[in-house]
């Protein structure tokens, strides 16, 4: 593929997802995979990088959850084209993740959306799926000694049983991260339920998910 | 006006009147654990029983003169009139507000249909006024009592997946208006029968579509249409309590048309009274979580007083309060309203 071409199907691709234009996408990955070439940059530098927009535009409050969402599904149907055909590779930031919404929250949207990052990072990523039991994250985190545990709460009213999770993991593990994410969630309170990170935002979780991989790509880039 | 009892505070407050001190109270979930130790009842336990609602309701009123009664705590209640099932977990020790387990998922037609007077005798509908009915029973005329329903975008999401709701706000409004049209039918028919039963004040919760979800501009196009179908019917003193940020579509609320606004922590006070000027009534909008559970005395004071200072017309917190908040910051923040000179 010639280069004009490739910028060509990169832009479609990155501008396909920033607009939630399915047939776009779905179109200009199947010709990226015609060409018979790696996808990898398909991936990170079209779809990704149409996500990495889309999260300036909902930090800017240009965009809200809808059309997040939307975004979402876009960057999923280019996915599930490209993926099959990426070349694996080494990379040093690859791990394993357990992420679930805590028990007594019923709302997995910005879980799905950072579980989403994961996947399209090449994590292998462990959904517990929503209103979760607090022990059952202790016990997958130790069946799959995962580097990273994802807690997701909407309300105020459900994020208490984060501190819970954080405490008995901290307590098997101390080395395992534990992020934390949703609407409630702030540094302040990342900081008293004994976290290790959070969306600065606090809006909810799906922005630092985005730069979770901008920061990802960044590191494999150089690597 | 003379304000006799803190229920003539809160009511006249509500509609409009001038009252001194400011009320602090709250419309929405406000039980504590030591209310709750006080009566040796579980939290997960007094959602499906109408005394225990009515004995753990009154207790933040008899323990710190928090100026309100409400029942319910939780947000099931119409979702289950329309055939979702709640969970309310007895099973176990974690304290967690009840949440929909089974959603019905119902369409519009079946919505509409379900819209009839029949409703009210559905669910836990009939147990939650016999709940506000021990209520009165236990404070007479002293203190207002409040209940609350979910806005019609909200509650879809309680008897829907709420993945497609958003998306269709965004995809398919005209379809979307519809259905909250229908839902809003549901809330007016549950509404009007808790405000001619021992209820004095409601609250519409229609947190879903806050602007740190929806854009002022879908909030415009399809929630506020529904919000005011409500208004229109419900009886006064109503609410409509939006939490997380809603500074771009305050003057929205308002246009809604109900008797008072509140709002939470997130959207600042100051800035909405400057905003809407000195005639809305704004209640708001102490932190639940940073203030009450997590804060000093000293702190919850502070912040309450200049909630006062602000302009809140009453001081209520921007969500449920989460039961272990801390005695004596509830104290603090009702102490502060007490003091607190209205500039």
């Amino acid at each position: 593929m010639d280069a004009a071409k490739k910028e060509e199907l990169l832009k479609r691709l990155s501008q396909g997802v920033v607009e939630f234009e399915d047939d776009e996408v779905k179109e200009a990955a199947e010709e990226w995979v015609a060409t018979g070439e790696d996808t990898y940059d398909a991936i990170f530098d079209g779809l990704v990088t149409g996500m990495e927009e889309v999260g300036r535009l909902f930090s800017a409050q240009e965009y809200f959850v809808p059309e997040m969402l939307m975004a979402a599904d876009s960057l999923y149907i280019g996915l599930d084209i490209l993926k099959p055909h990426m070349k694996q590779r080494d990379t040093n930031v690859k791990g394993t993740v357990v992420i679930g919404t805590v028990q007594g929250d019923v709302h997995d949207i910005g879980k799905n959306i950072v579980k989403m990052m994961f996947d399209v990072a090449g994590f292998d990523v462990y959904d517990l799926g929503r209103d979760v039991p607090l022990e059952d994250f202790l016990k997958k985190q130790l069946e799959t000694k995962s580097d990273i545990v994802c807690l997701s709460a909407m309300m105020t009213t459900t994020m208490m049983g984060m501190p819970k999770v954080i405490e008995m993991i901290k307590e098997k593990n101390p080395n395992c991260k534990i992020l934390i994410g949703g609407a409630p969630i702030t540094d302040d309170v990342a900081g008293k339920f004994g976290a290790d990170g959070t969306a600065k935002d606090a809006s909810n979780a799906l922005e630092e998910a985005v730069k979770m991989v901008v920061a990802l790509k960044d590191l494999q880039k150089n690597s | 006006m003379t304000h006799s009892t803190s229920r003539d505070r809160v009511l006249g407050m509500l509609r409009g009147e001038k009252v001194h001190p400011v009320p602090c109270f709250s419309g929405v979930g406000n039980v504590t654990t030591k209310g709750l130790d006080k009566l040796g009842y579980r939290f997960a336990d007094v959602h499906n029983d109408a005394k225990m609602m009515a004995e753990a309701a009154v207790t933040s009123w008899e323990l710190y003169g928090y100026e309100c009664v409400v029942v319910p705590f939780d947000l099931c209640m119409e979702a289950e009139a329309l055939g979702c099932a709640m969970n309310p977990y007895t099973e176990t020790d974690e304290l967690l507000y009840p949440t929909i387990k089974e959603k019905s998922k119902l369409t519009t037609e079946q919505i509409r249909e379900a819209a009839n007077p029949s409703l009210v005798t559905k669910g836990r509908i009939p147990l939650i006024k016999e709940a506000a009915r021990i209520a009165r029973e236990k404070v007479g005329d002293q203190v207002a009592i409040g209940s609350y329903t979910l806005g019609p975008f909200t509650l879809g999401g309680q008897i829907g997946e709420l993945e497609p709701l958003l998306k269709n706000a965004f995809k398919k409004p005209d379809e979307m208006l519809d259905y909250l049209d229908a839902l809003a039918d549901v809330i007016t028919i549950i509404g009007k029968e808790l405000m001619e039963s021992d209820v004095d004040f409601i609250s519409v919760r229609e947190m879903g579509a806050t602007t740190d979800v929806l854009s002022p501009r879908v909030f415009r196009k399809i929630i506020c249409g529904p919000l005011k179908k409500i208004a229109k019917s419900l009886p006064s003193p109503n609410i409509l309590h939006i939490c997380g940020m809603v500074t771009p579509i305050l003057q929205d609320m308002v246009d809604c048309g109900y008797d008072a606004i509140s709002i939470d922590s997130k959207t600042p006070l100051k800035e909405a009274r400057e905003k809407l000027g000195p005639d809305v009534v704004i209640c708001g909008n102490i932190n639940p979580f940073s203030t009450l559970n997590t804060g000093e005395p000293q702190e919850a004071y502070n912040i309450a007083a200049q909630c006062v200072k602000d302009g809140a017309s009453g001081v209520h917190p921007g969500c449920d309060i989460w039961p272990t908040a801390k005695p004596e910051n509830i104290e603090a923040m009702i102490n502060a309203s007490k003091e607190t000179a209205v500039e």
